[in-house]
């Protein structure tokens, strides 16, 4: 199976568990229609149209073999770049806006271009600290957006 | 009519709404020279700073980046033969072919002229059709607007690149966004799957942030850290001057190809979600069908780059039509719009223009204003805008996500929005990966709440479902949804023949 029919799969145990759990809805005495109603339909519109995915690429794969990509992409450092951006999340409301932006900054560039000795490093580190900065100052001082404040740093 | 936009023009002038416009504009033509940074994405990383702003000063600067990132992408076409943005693939078709010939200047301001004139020519239409589309609108009850919704969604799965059923899925999927967390006609919890940070729904914006601008870096990334084509620019200290008058008389002596190409890059525009990439193509496969030299296309003629540059920046106006007239998003720019307004508590679609009227003919002005603003940072600052590239995206991408980061987070103050930023990002990343376009999704995403309200209110005012199709508009609004889908599975088996001929040879 192509990576069409697995989506289509996929899609469709996602859509088909959604539709069992809406069947716990209870409807609304206030409206002809309960909270379920709609969910319902788009959970069946969804779980036929994958399905119709399936069929496509079953029937297609019977008629010729699907070509392999050529191109070489960089997966690993997908990986590692989602990676380091969840832990960036996962770091904000922890060590605060300005310490977990500084430690992202420098550490996402240096993933995706590894500096070149002291220069380079220094280069990282002045990226990390103004992005950190000037961000920082442009949103809490002149747009009044609060930004996340450390539960473990107080900063 | 024209008392309104006169009274918007001179309100934007103003420096306080002239201000973010030019720095909308400048954002949005570095954004759009920058090859791998959309314009999506440079609107993206503005949302946040106008958050604090008061809405005309907001949407200015959006408008400006909108405006001033579809010219900004046609520098790095010219210029280095990379495109800045997907809406400038075919500008580089004849751009850096007539700049290889000598003559960069040329092409950099036939495009930017060209740009200038399809802009304009597009303001006219936007102030010309916005309102009566409006108040047509107007007369719409929950069936026809349920309708209007329904369409929407099947033309965009249906004319996205990737296939129908693929284009379809991703409609669903975005509609079953909506559907988590709360009935939005009661306000009933459901499917909250156990998350308590699903209890009040998922907003829009950290999912078009995620999908647009976290997936797109993504998709980037990948390329990295390979070997890398030498980039094969003209000379970058060629001279750039040109005469302006030249350059202006050899776009408006071809006014046929100006207004078709004008023309079609507004239709696309209005069609939800399509967007400027579309357009560009088509206009220059246009022109080259017309032409009586199409065998020059290709080769630097000034024709191609006409075409190419009037058509996407004539979309914008196009996509702006649609939001301010039925709140239906033209494509990921305006969708990202429509989260602004929303956050400045302010109601789009049909009744945005009679209840908003400054602020509409405040967004026209803007519209026009950016224009003249575009010309007025490329004049003295084209030369510039080449060394933008220079800039490595390793330094780039993070602090982009930053700012997408502060844009998700300041939606709420809350860290959940940050945590659909990640999900979203994800999904969309693996959805690219799996083939499945992001147009569809998205405007399902915006859609769904809407198609679920009307159709609540439709069977809550008249419980009879044939009334769907016996209401004279709903019903062809239905007839054109079924009949775009049956088009595009023509269009498909088409295609498919005609490759399998090809195949056979």
């Amino acid at each position: 199976m192509s990576r069409d029919g697995i989506a289509g799969l996929a899609v469709l145990a996602a859509s088909l568990v959604l539709f069992a759990l809406t069947l716990d809805l209870k409807a609304n005495p206030m409206v002809p229609v309960g909270p379920g109603f709609y969910p319902r339909i788009v959970l069946a519109l969804t779980a036929l149209l994958s399905l119709g995915l399936v069929v496509s690429d079953v029937l297609r794969r019977k008629e010729k073999p699907e070509e392999k990509p050529k191109q070489k992409l960089n997966y690993p450092l997908v990986a590692m770049s989602f990676g380091v951006f969840a832990l960036y999340c996962v770091a904000l409301p922890n060590l605060g806006f300005r310490i977990a932006t500084f430690i992202y900054v420098v550490a996402a560039s240096a993933l995706l271009a590894p500096p070149r000795g002291a220069r380079g490093w220094l280069g990282a580190l002045i990226l990390g600290l103004a992005t950190a900065f000037i961000t920082w100052l442009i949103f809490e001082r002149y747009l009044s957006v609060l930004l996340p404040r450390g539960r473990w740093t107080a900063f | 009519m024209f008392e309104l936009l006169g009274a918007g023009i001179v309100n934007v002038l103003q420096f306080k709404y002239l201000l973010p416009l030019f720095i909308g504009t400048l954002i949005g033509v570095i954004g759009g020279a920058l090859p791998g940074i959309t314009i999506t994405m440079t609107i993206i990383v503005v949302l946040p700073f106008t958050f604090g702003l008061e809405p005309l000063q907001g949407l200015s600067a959006m408008i400006g980046v909108y405006v001033g990132g579809e010219t900004g992408g046609l520098i790095t076409s010219c210029l280095l033969g990379i495109p800045g943005k997907p809406s400038a693939v075919a500008t580089t078709f004849d751009g850096f072919p007539m700049a290889r010939k000598g003559e960069p200047g040329r092409a950099l301001w036939l495009g930017i002229w060209a740009s200038i004139f399809g802009g304009l020519l597009g303001a006219v239409f936007l102030v010309a059709t916005t309102g009566p589309l409006a108040r047509i609108a107007l007369q719409f009850g929950p069936w026809e607007f349920f309708s209007l919704f329904v369409l929407a969604l099947s033309m965009v799965a249906g004319l996205v690149e990737a296939s129908l059923a693929k284009g379809l899925v991703a409609g669903a999927l975005g509609m079953i966004v909506t559907i988590l967390g709360n009935d939005p006609v009661m306000g009933q919890k459901r499917l909250t799957l156990g998350m308590p940070m699903l209890e009040g729904g998922i907003d829009f914006l950290p999912v078009l942030i995620g999908v647009f601008a976290f997936a797109q870096i993504m998709t980037e990334v990948e390329r990295m850290g390979g070997t890398h084509k030498a980039i094969e620019a003209v000379d970058r200290g060629v001279s750039l001057v040109v005469s302006h008058a030249k350059i202006v008389l050899e776009i408006v002596t071809r006014p046929f190809l100006l207004l078709w190409s004008t023309f079609i890059g507004l239709v696309i525009g209005v069609l939800p979600a399509i967007g400027g990439s579309a357009a560009n193509m088509l206009a220059y496969d246009q022109a080259k069908k017309f032409s009586r030299h199409p065998e020059r296309f290709g080769t630097g003629t000034p024709e191609g780059i006409i075409a190419a540059e009037s058509s996407n920046n004539a979309n914008v106006a196009g996509s702006l039509v649609t939001i301010m007239a039925f709140g239906i998003p033209g494509d990921a720019v305006t969708a990202v719009m429509l989260g602004a307004l929303t956050i400045h508590g302010i109601q789009s679609g049909p009744l945005f223009i009679v209840q908003n009227a400054t602020l509409a003919y405040g967004m026209f002005a803007a519209y026009i204003v950016a224009h003249a603003l575009v010309l007025a940072i490329l004049l003295p600052g084209v030369r510039w805008m080449l060394r933008i590239v220079d800039i490595p995206k390793a330094a780039l991408f993070p602090v982009v996500l930053v700012l997408c980061t502060i844009g998700a987070y300041a939606l709420g103050n809350t860290m959940s929005n940050v945590y659909v930023l990640l999900i979203f990002g994800l999904v969309g990343y693996a959805m690219v990966k799996f083939g499945f376009p992001l147009a569809p999704f998205i405007l399902g995403v915006i859609l769904g709440d809407q198609i679920e309200i009307n159709l609540i209110r439709a069977i809550m005012t008249d419980a009879d479902p044939w009334l769907f199709l016996t209401r004279p508009i709903s019903g062809s609004l239905i007839a054109l949804s079924v009949a775009s889908l049956a088009f595009s599975i023509w269009q498909h088996y088409r295609q498919r023949g005609r490759a399998e001929v090809e195949a056979d040879f």
